[in-house]
């Protein structure tokens, strides 16, 4: 047994929005990723252009260096005293990377690489061509500001947060384009509804009406189980009719709040249900304390209808129907096939049927679920396959 | 007779305690205008490392030749290249060894 407890709305729009919201996850990621690879090409460039610049000047050094090396060489070991200069710091390296002096405030040398940041320094390393004081590389370390990464940070910040809007922006746009199809198919349907909706109106109202004013005592019995059929196919034609004209042409329509007593409106619905009952041998089971609900009576009737119209519809022939009504909760059972665990979720989809044996557009619970949402009831849907179905309302 | 005893012991003594390369190296160059220091340097500044350093002075002492002497050709000429080395491969590096403790750079720079 599966319940369902689930306060949103349910409508085919929530197909369309889980559509969107995967398409716009797995869009926005794309983009992100792509924003952050450019992003990250940007810095590198950046980083290679600033290195470009840096290296002219290092390179100067190294040059400067290396002539007062050679003097250092020539009158060692007369005179030790390593050069330096304000401008730049310096360490020599011998062929085997062995340190021969150092005066970097970063010891870490990349010998493979010529000019490279090391922290907040760059270092340039030179291969010389004579070894002064045994030295095969000569390192020149500069301080780094880090000001054109400041420049580098601001641009990507400025110009992604512009590319990932513009992105969005286009991907909603794709979005919409691909859902356009799905949105027409339902505009259509909900279109077409409309129209018969309203040529349904005159004919049923005629039948309804001829059939309270005949006079049955005068009729057979066998003519009266006639009628009786007729009057039970046109009051499912008259619950489907109401369904469909509160779908397209009444939901917009103002409430009418007031302090409904439910027992006397289960009464009264049960009552125009009693012919459907008695058709399919259903044995009524009624327990009914006082409750009083504040809404709309023509939106609360709609809920009652939908729920008992289903408890008849999909029950089985000699089984039981049952409404308890207590304050702050309603309860419709029935002894019918049940629901499949897997479909409890979305029967208050709209135009989804889960049962071909019986007619219907599938919209009765997606407007039971829309009227009690508004209302804030919650529902409980509770069932089991060949056992049956049950659906408490509570408020 | 004790003074003629002391003095032989001093100078016996004082033959052992020089190592190998003040024994076979120093005396010879001592003859040269260009210092072993002198020498050591022409050695950095062709070879760097001290491996590799070391390698091409025992390369040379084993096999002198005027093409791969780090010396410029108006000292060949004046004074010709050493002759080859009568010292065994084990002597010859620890005269290296000691040759390099002394005039290497590491250490000494300020």
């Amino acid at each position: 047994m599966l319940v369902l407890k689930n306060k949103d709305t349910s409508s085919l729009l929530r197909s369309e929005k889980k559509s969107l919201s995967r398409f716009l996850t797995l869009y926005a990621t794309m983009v992100v990723l792509l924003i952050t690879l450019l992003s990250l090409f940007y810095y590198q460039g950046k980083e290679k252009l600033m290195l470009f610049d840096q290296r002219a000047m290092l390179t100067k050094y190294a040059y400067i260096q290396t002539k007062r090396l050679k003097v250092l060489h020539h009158y060692f070991d007369e005179r030790t005293e390593y050069p330096r200069d304000p401008r730049f710091k310096s360490a020599i390296y011998d062929l085997e990377y062995k340190k021969i002096f150092s005066l970097l405030s970063k010891e870490k040398i990349h010998f493979d690489e010529e000019v490279y940041i090391a922290g907040d320094t760059i270092h340039l390393v030179k291969a010389l061509d004579e070894f002064y004081l045994g030295a095969k590389y000569l390192v020149i370390e500069i301080p780094n500001d880090g000001a054109w990464r400041g420049e580098g940070w601001k641009n990507i910040i400025g110009y992604g947060f512009l590319a990932l809007l513009f992105f969005m922006i286009f991907g909603l746009y794709l979005a919409k384009m691909f859902l356009k199809p799905m949105r027409d198919s339902i505009v259509l349907l909900d279109r077409f509804i409309k129209d018969t909706t309203h040529e349904l109106n005159t004919p049923l109202s005629a039948i309804l009406a001829n059939i309270e004013m005949m006079d049955t005592e005068m009729m057979g019995e066998k003519n009266k189980s006639k009628l009786a059929r007729i009057a039970i196919a046109a009051k499912t034609v008259s619950v489907l009719y109401k369904d469909l004209t509160f779908l397209t042409l009444e939901q917009d329509r103002k409430n009418h709040d007031e302090n409904i007593a439910l027992k006397e409106l289960i009464l009264d619905r049960a009552e125009y249900f009693s012919v459907l009952v008695q058709s399919k041998q259903l044995d009524f089971s009624l327990d009914l304390g006082n409750a009083n609900m504040m809404a709309d009576r023509r939106k609360l009737t709609r809920v009652i209808d939908n729920l008992i119209s289903n408890a008849i519809k999909y029950n089985k022939r000699g089984g039981t129907l049952g409404i308890t009504l207590r304050q702050g909760m309603l309860l419709i059972w029935d002894t019918g096939i049940g629901i499949k665990k897997e479909n409890i979720p979305f029967i208050f989809d709209r135009y989804i049927r889960f049962n071909e044996s019986e007619g219907g557009f599938g919209v009765g619970l997606s407007i039971v679920k829309q009227i009690l949402d508004e209302y804030h009831v919650l529902v409980e849907v509770k069932s089991s396959e060949e056992e049956g179905t049950s659906m408490v309302l509570r408020w | 007779m004790v003074k003629h005893g002391i003095i032989a012991v001093l100078i016996v003594s004082s033959l052992f305690s020089e190592n190998i390369y003040e024994r076979s190296c120093v005396g010879c160059h001592k003859e040269l205008p260009t210092s072993l220091q002198e020498m050591f340097k022409r050695y950095l500044l062709v070879y760097s490392g001290e491996q590799n350093v070391k390698s091409a002075l025992k390369h040379y002492l084993k096999h002198p030749l005027k093409e791969i002497s780090v010396m410029d050709d108006l000292f060949i000429e004046n004074y010709g290249i050493k002759d080859k080395t009568t010292l065994s491969d084990s002597d010859i590096d620890e005269a290296l060894d000691s040759y390099w403790e002394k005039y290497k750079v590491f250490g000494k720079l300020k």
